[in-house]
């Protein structure tokens, strides 16, 4: 069989195993390619196990050579009730601060297992993020998730992710002063409508993060999405009383879009956060503009503008954050990714001009 | 395609280059907040409390640890820092504190700021940058100097308040508390802390209801603002309520006798056990 009619084969494969079952990835893949987050991950939110479907995408698309295993295929899929998954990072890091030392060193991310039992095919299933290093063992996400018979509603229970925004893989973007990212999730119930191009979830957790619980109140987090095949816009908000110091609430606009090679990325987010004790508050804009150029299979250059305004109220303390980037996909599930980060801020603040060169080998399946 | 690329990536990136430029810092300090009047001038980081705070905790962890969503519910704003650091179990290793006073290789404030093996999640701040070692070097002064609070900048004059309590009010726990966590602003005078002034209560159906049994009270280890409540008994599913009194015969004060400014209560639950 040649390489293209196996890809055919894999993608067809697939294709009988998605059904109802959608996925996600980086999202700029999902934007390239008009899909929603759960065309490609287990968690309709995106993030996390992929799919069968993101399985033989990974397979097939988005490396530059596929290294063919015959009929032997990696879909994820122990037998028809389990699923397995991971993602390994391993970074070489250099960065520099004016006035420091410059410094380098390598860093073991992070390795995490997925593990999905289907307990009720296409309809119940149980799903624990686990990261097992560095260090210990720490439970990211255990949810369970229940579909309807149409897959157009969904229920999920448990610590997970919230939705709101892109989910990006840069966990230091600016756009993250959401207080929402894939390092903080939370205890709660989630409710999710997929429909045609609509895309909506409401979530309710605890607000604390991982902390102690509270029933001083609650965080309540929403988001809307309307997908196309070449652009996508949403909406996002976020309401957090959980502290007796103060609400924290976030508002986000996002979106997407396809020019040609390039898929662009966009989101600003504001945040009112009156839980800091100065000033009865703080308002923060945060705002990320992402091009992704892929010149060819397994190649793609990220070229992001990020904008920080940390106090509204404040005036010439914005930040800035270039970050360029380099993405290779040699072979299925082997990435390798090299780029530098340049950070701009205040004159009298050294750290806000922080520079950041790394290289990173990633593995995921 | 590649001829295209120019233009096609180069208009959007250029007009966000335009609409977003970094602050030229006029008027600020190094923390970005406005110089005015009353401002405190910019002072190099030394081993104190009140130092670590304005140059790493203010400018540095704030903008993620604030509120109630604060990672791992450690809020790092001035006003909650130091109560709930030192002296007080991590709540990704209950077996470390975050800061052990007089023993930084024993704190896991440290370890984090230095990606230390042992940690869970990632190495502080997120993302970067990264601590020099230099200024870890002066927390872990800090630290071996034994983690004093100082006096925070106009101390005497406000008023002696409590900063926080573990669990938190309105806390659900899965378990009970070993021990229960009451901090203040400022350095407590321990010889008022007695029955009186700290009790914690069950509610029931016919009211509150003292805890049987002696409590045990003393000093958050290396934390003379934190005080430290251990149950004579493991407690039992049920509300609990805390009450630190500032008011009375003999309310609760500080090292110069100024009493707290008012009577605080803290409720949480502790759930029943699964079956």
């Amino acid at each position: 069989m040649s390489i293209r009619h196996a890809r055919l084969a894999l993608l067809g494969a697939a294709g009988a195993l998605l059904c109802s079952t959608l996925a996600h990835a980086e999202p700029y893949l999902a934007v390239a390619n008009g899909y929603k987050c759960s065309q490609c991950h287990v968690n309709p939110t995106g993030g996390g196990e992929r799919t069968p479907f993101g399985n033989v995408f990974a397979q097939t698309v988005l490396p530059a050579r596929h290294l063919d295993t015959g009929t032997d295929v990696w879909t994820g899929q122990i037998n028809r009730f389990i699923s397995l998954g991971g993602d390994l990072r391993f970074d070489a890091t250099a960065q520099s601060v004016p006035g420091t030392k410059s410094s380098n060193s390598f860093d073991f991310q992070q390795a995490r297992v997925y593990l999905e039992a289907s307990v009720i095919p296409d309809r119940l299933l149980v799903y624990v993020d686990e990261q097992v290093a560095p260090g210990g063992a720490l439970n990211r996400e255990a949810w369970g998730m229940f579909w309807s018979a149409d897959h157009t509603w969904y229920i999920k229970g448990g610590q997970m992710y919230l939705p709101f925004g892109f989910r990006l893989q840069d966990q230091g973007a600016f756009v993250n002063i959401s207080g929402i990212y894939m390092q903080t999730p939370d205890n709660g119930v989630e409710v999710g409508w997929i429909k045609g191009p609509w895309d909506a979830q409401l979530a309710l957790s605890n607000g604390t993060a991982g902390g102690p619980t509270t029933t001083n109140g609650k965080q309540a987090s929403a988001q809307l999405q309307f997908v196309q095949s070449r652009w996508r816009a949403g909406v996002a908000a976020n309401f957090n009383d959980s502290s007796d110091s103060g609400n924290r609430d976030a508002f986000g606009i996002f979106g997407g879009l396809k020019t040609g090679p390039i898929a662009w990325l966009a989101e600003a987010d504001i945040v009112n956060d009156k839980s800091l004790p100065v000033g009865g508050g703080q308002k923060q804009l945060a705002a990320l503009l992402e091009g992704n150029y892929s010149p060819a299979r397994g190649h793609n250059l990220k070229v992001t503008f990020e904008y920080l305004d940390p106090d509204r109220d404040v005036a010439h303390d914005q930040q800035t954050r270039w970050s360029v980037l380099y993405e290779y996909t040699p072979i299925q599930f082997v990435q390798i990714r090299g780029g530098a980060r340049f950070n701009d801020g205040i004159p009298q603040a050294p750290e806000q001009h922080l520079k950041v060169y790394f290289v990173e080998l990633h593995g995921f399946f | 395609m590649l001829k295209h690329l120019p233009r096609r990536l180069g208009v959007p990136l250029a007009a966000a280059l335009l609409a977003g430029c970094a602050g030229n810092g006029q008027g600020l300090d190094s923390n970005g907040q406005p110089i005015g009047p009353g401002s405190a001038p910019d002072k190099p980081l030394t081993a104190e409390f009140q130092s670590i705070q304005d140059n790493i905790f203010t400018p540095k962890c704030v903008r993620c640890h604030s509120g109630g969503g604060a990672p791992e519910g450690l809020q790092l704003d001035a006003a909650h820092s130091y109560a709930l650091l030192v002296g007080v179990p991590s709540a990704e290793v209950p077996a470390l504190q975050r800061v052990k006073a007089s023993d930084p290789d024993s704190s896991y404030l440290v370890q984090k700021l230095e990606g230390s093996s042992g940690i869970l999640g990632e190495r502080m701040p997120r993302g970067g940058p990264y601590l020099p070692q230099a200024t870890i070097d002066v927390i872990r002064q800090w630290i071996t100097n034994g983690a004093q609070q100082g006096s925070p900048p106009a101390a005497a004059s406000s008023a002696f308040r409590l900063a926080a309590t573990s669990p938190p009010h309105q806390a659900v726990m899965a378990a009970p508390p070993a021990q229960l966590l009451v901090a203040f602003n400022r350095e407590v005078d321990l010889s008022l802390v007695n029955d009186t002034t700290v009790y914690l209560e069950r509610l029931t159906a016919q009211g509150a209801v003292r805890v049987p049994g002696q409590a045990a009270f003393r000093l958050a280890p290396g934390n003379s603002a934190a005080v430290l409540l251990q149950p004579a008994a493991p407690l039992t599913s049920g509300t609990y309520r805390l009450t630190v009194r500032g008011t009375g015969p003999a309310p609760l004060a500080d090292l110069n006798a100024q009493a707290l400014d008012t009577d605080y209560v803290s409720e949480f639950t502790v759930e029943a056990p699964a079956p």
